[in-house]
């Protein structure tokens, strides 16, 4: 059995592991074009920082595909032709699969302010190698920046210029720091700390001109309140979205490539997984979904029963020095909940349960540690909030002797 | 790339084996060598009132912890068991580890290090020595290595010493912290970890063995008595001088701060053993690593934690000094020291979200 996968990322490294764990015979591809081996992106920033080498990003030590027999192959796929089970890669060779997997991730969406088309040099995201690479090279000549984007990576991007001694401007367009996730007594924590850090976070405001000098080079931008600033980088964080427009037509695409819940696209032996997948209307773009349907599709490649669906939904994040742990439905959670939350007085950390309809369905976690298998076993379990609220200890992960005084 | 600015470059240099790393350490080498070859120090301690070199050495070296201890204090001012820790470490060395036994001295009693046991301090079981001390001093001993070693060992783990009490691993946790990232964390680091550090505790307990022998029947067989002083001058210049002065400090900015502690102590090695069968253990939230590599870049003992995390792996790693540097370096809190009773081994994998049988199989990065 030939199996091919197009990228190299924590879904079709895991895919490729699972493959050779139960199929000891199969030939396994792994073709990408961003690096020769799998390396851990939600890790750029600390290359960034100067805390590890890029070779330290990588999770494995290099012999593991050798040993797991896993071929790679560093090439960028043109097309996919699934009639004749072929890819063509961007050397012009064809690379033809048994059984292909699709987990070609996603990228940085682009924005279309005016001006920006004419900016050859200044303008960066945050995302793949080469962006490292590129805001590495920027770095020594930028003495200010704007980063535009009030999201978990924008920020990442934020602490890392400021590190490197370059004076930041922070541009969110909404009302309050990463709506979607945080409610404003939340995000005024996150607001706090990064304003803490020397950067001069701007709410409700955008990018309306980017201006550029005459080696082409970014030298400001025009905000949407009128203002002018200068800055030598503009660092573009508003989102990201799928891989998939090399696929062409040969597959059925909405955002994402469609899949069944056992990873099927719409053609024979295609199946799809990562951030570039989407089951049933469904993106899920981070790190622990992109793994665990990595080897769900594995397994549904190798013959398994699979019928995936999201389980409930737990991240965590740093901004800065605040960390944050949430599990379930807080910023969407539906109206008519019950809530607690404590702002601990001191350091800046806060708790919050939602509850609705007589159960937790809901944690946000800022600045202390958390257990969330735990506080998934309470929304599992239906408890009460006081029940919750009580027990909250017991979910508590903070380092011996440091455990923060969550409630009042 | 590196920090901006003269300043950036330097530190950025000295931290990642430059060529400033690459001088600090034939300084510390060329200090070491001088110590113990040379009376070169003699002078100096006697200039500054001190009554002979090793007076000198332990006070420059409560000084290094001491100011690396005010360094790491501040830099994890927000970590508790980071700052409480390394408090413990800087008195225990200002106060066991230097004036005491000077205090001691004064009073004409014996200039003895509580802090220091066997088979760390090979004195100490040595009964030429240790017969000749006092009572209480000789009760410590043997309690102290017997009894508190493997019963704390049991319950903490051997953090309780490598982390809190010994010199060696205040200095490196203090002075060292700029170069802890630098251990080795190949699979070959590991492989020779194993052989040698037991190996020297072979030989410690072969050499235990016969200065008691000797001790006993020494009077009766010369050829042993010769043959373990022998034995015992190439241990000193070998063990002592070479592997914890010169390798375990003079090559910090080269090779990390725990190349004694890791390869070579036999404290470590045996209390290593005592923590694969106790409650200490370091515990991996599941499903949360984003396999960052932070953990395993700063781990000093060149333990790749990431492989064990990323498995959602609990783990207890004989080598593990229970610094808490992984707990503190990780950005999603995936980690946490604990001792725990029994071996506590994480359950339900995997939420159960398909009705396939195998489950989650990964190939674990490494042997166990
Ligand atoms: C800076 C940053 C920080 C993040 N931090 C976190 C975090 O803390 N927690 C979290 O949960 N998530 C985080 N994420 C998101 C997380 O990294 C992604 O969800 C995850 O990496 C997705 O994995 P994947 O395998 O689906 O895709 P990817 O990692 O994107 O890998 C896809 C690979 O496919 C290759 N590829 C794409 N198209 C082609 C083609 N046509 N031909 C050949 N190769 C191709 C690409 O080169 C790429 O290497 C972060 C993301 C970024 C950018
Ligand atoms: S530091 Fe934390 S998130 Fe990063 S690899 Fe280690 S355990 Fe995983």
């Amino acid at each position: 059995m030939r199996y091919v996968i197009v990228g190299n990322g924590v879904a079709g490294i895991t895919a490729a592991f699972t493959l050779r764990a139960r199929d000891l015979r199969a030939e396994i591809t792994v073709v990408s074009g961003e690096s020769d081996y799998f390396f851990s992106r939600t890790a750029l920033m600390y290359a960034y920082l100067d805390r590890m080498t890029l070779r330290d990003l990588e999770p494995y030590e290099r012999e593991v595909y050798d040993v797991q027999r896993i071929t790679r192959r560093r090439a960028w796929v043109r097309s996919l032709d699934t009639a004749q089970h072929r890819l063509t890669l961007d050397d012009g060779s064809a690379l033809s699969y048994d059984r292909l997997l699709i987990a070609s991730g996603s990228s940085p969406r682009r924005a279309d302010w005016p001006g920006l088309a004419d900016a050859q040099q200044g303008v960066v995201t945050f995302v793949s190698l080469q962006d490292l690479a590129q805001c590495e090279a920027l770095t020594p000549s930028t003495r200010r920046a704007v980063v535009v984007g009030g999201g978990l990576i924008g920020v990442e991007l934020v602490e890392c210029l400021v590190h490197h001694g370059v004076e930041v401007e922070f541009l969110v367009r909404e009302p309050s720091y990463w709506p979607v996730a945080l409610k404003p007594d939340e995000a005024l924590l996150v607001e706090e700390e990064i304003r803490a850090h020397g950067v001069d976070l701007r709410m409700r405001e955008e990018v309306a001109r980017v201006k550029v000098d005459a080696a082409g080079r970014v030298a400001g931008i025009q905000s949407s309140t009128g203002r002018a600033t200068e800055c030598q980088m503009l660092g573009v964080c508003i989102g990201a979205q799928p891989n998939v427009a090399w696929l062409g037509g040969a597959l059925d695409v909405g955002r994402g490539v469609r899949v069944t819940s056992d990873f099927r696209a719409s053609a024979p032996d295609v199946w799809a997984a990562g951030d570039c997948a989407e089951i049933g209307r469904i993106l899920e773009q981070i790190w622990y979904s992109a793994k665990r349907q990595g080897e769900l599709a594995a397994r549904s490649m190798l013959g398994d029963d699979i019928d995936y669906r999201p389980p409930l939904f737990y991240n965590s994040a740093k901004f800065f020095e605040l960390e944050y742990t949430t599990v379930g439905e807080v910023a969407s959670a539906p109206s008519g909940s019950r809530e607690y939350f404590h702002r601990v007085p001191g350091p800046r950390a806060s708790v919050r349960v939602v509850e609705h309809e007589g159960a937790v369905v809901g944690f946000n976690m800022l600045g202390s540690r958390w257990n969330h298998r735990v506080l998934e076993q309470w929304v599992r379990e239906r408890r009460s909030l006081e029940a919750a609220v009580a027990d909250l200890p017991r979910a508590q992960f903070d380092v011996e002797f440091g455990r923060v005084r969550v409630t009042a | 790339m590196t920090k901006q600015g003269t300043a950036g470059w330097l530190l950025h240099d000295v931290k990642n084996r430059g060529i400033t790393a690459w001088i600090v350490a034939a300084l510390l080498t060329g200090f070491y060598i001088a110590l113990y070859f040379t009376e070169a120090f003699a002078r100096i301690a006697r200039a500054v009132g001190l009554s002979n070199k090793w007076d000198l050495y332990g006070a420059l070296y409560t000084i290094a912890v001491v100011a690396g201890g005010i360094h790491v204090i501040r830099k994890y001012a927000h970590n508790r068991y980071q700052v409480i820790r390394t408090v413990v470490v800087m008195i225990v060395q200002i106060t066991l580890g230097f004036s005491i036994p000077q205090l001691l001295k004064v009073l004409r009693q014996p200039e003895y290090y509580f802090s220091y046991l066997w088979p760390l301090k090979l004195d100490y079981f040595n009964p030429g020595y240790l017969f000749s001390l006092p009572l209480p001093y000789i009760l410590y001993s043997f309690a102290g290595s017997l009894l508190l070693v493997p019963i704390l060992g049991l319950f903490f783990g051997k953090r309780w010493y490598c982390s809190w009490i010994c010199g060696c691993g205040g200095l490196a946790n203090t002075f060292g912290e700029p170069w802890r990232h630098l251990s080795d964390k190949s699979t070959a680091a590991w492989r020779f970890e194993k052989v040698a550090i037991h190996s020297v505790l072979i030989v410690t307990l072969a050499l235990t063995g016969l200065l008691f022998a000797s001790y006993g029947a020494g009077k009766r067989y010369p050829e042993l008595q010769q043959a373990t002083i022998q034995f015992q001058t190439f241990y000193g210049l070998i063990v002592s001088s070479v592997l914890a002065g010169i390798v375990g400090v003079g090559l910090y900015p080269l090779g990390g701060t725990r190349v004694w502690c890791r390869f070579f102590c036999p404290m470590a090695a045996l209390l290593g053993l005592v923590q694969k069968a106790g409650r200490y253990r370091i515990a991996v939230k599941e499903n949360m690593c984003i396999s960052c590599g932070m953990c395993s870049k700063y781990c000093e003992m060149g333990i790749d934690v990431r492989a064990y995390a990323q498995a959602n792996e609990s783990f207890t790693r004989a080598s593990c000094v229970g610094c808490g540097l992984c707990a503190e370096v990780c950005p999603r809190g995936v980690l946490r020291l604990e001792n725990v009773r029994g071996a506590a081994p994480q359950t339900q994998m995997l939420v159960q979200i398909t009705n396939a049988p195998g489950g989650g199989a990964f190939p674990p990065a490494r042997p166990n």
